[in-house]
């Protein structure tokens, strides 16, 4: 006698959704320096120093 | 503050150049780059923290961990990218080791990847439940992914299936 056929459940579908989250920082600041840099410092050398790495 | 130095010259044409390369997902060439930027200035931490990007963007999870394991200075700061790196390379109780020593519990980053850690590490009651308040509290292109996620803890929960 052949053995019924069972429905086995099939492996759920699972993303990887937290690669997406694996991004570079913004790195808007650090190209802000580079183009005010080519203007020359000013301020900008200061506030770049005040606000840079306190984030951290 | 003057004139910029030629150092910090050279580190911002550095950084227009780190962030072409990320934006266009070239990651061999922007680790080079962000290593130019370390090689500068070793204490800056966006140059650091592109560069475990990268390689985790290239697959090299143990190089990764290694050097986060080394730079205390900047671990605490990359939590998320650290358990990552344990998650893809099934140290998922590391993982969530590293998630729970994280003050950061409620970025949403962490949360997802924590749904994840818990799905392989099969508590698929916790992962269903926290896919439930991220779903809630999210607001951006993956839900149906991550419904899709819910779905897959749901179908392996206890609570459910009695219904299934």
């Amino acid at each position: 006698l052949p053995t019924s056929m069972e429905p086995i459940p099939s492996k759920p579908l699972f993303y990887d959704l937290a690669l997406n989250f694996v991004e570079f920082p913004d790195l808007s600041e650090k190209l802000e320096g580079a183009q005010k840099s080519k203007q020359g410092a000013g301020i900008s050398g200061f506030v770049k120093g005040l606000w840079g790495w306190g984030k951290k | 503050m003057g004139e910029p130095n030629p150092k910090e010259k050279a580190i911002s044409q550095f950084y227009v150049e780190l962030n072409k390369f990320g934006q266009n997902s070239e990651y061999e060439r922007a680790l080079k780059t962000a290593n130019k930027i370390i090689g500068i200035a070793p204490h800056d931490g966006s140059a650091f923290q592109c560069k475990i990007v990268c390689l985790i963007q290239l697959n090299r999870f143990e190089e990764a961990i290694q050097l986060l394991n080394k730079k205390a200075e900047f671990a605490s700061s990359l939590i998320f990218e650290k358990a990552y790196c344990h998650y893809r390379i099934n140290q998922h109780e590391e993982a969530l080791k590293v998630i729970e020593k994280s003050s950061e519990v409620d970025d949403n980053r962490i949360k997802e990847l924590k749904a994840q850690v818990l799905y392989r590490l099969e508590k698929y009651d916790d992962a269903s439940k926290l896919y439930q308040d991220i779903l809630k509290n999210s607001d951006d292109d993956y839900e149906d992914e991550r419904n899709t996620n819910l779905s897959a803890t749901l179908l392996y929960s206890k609570e459910s299936s009695v219904n299934i």
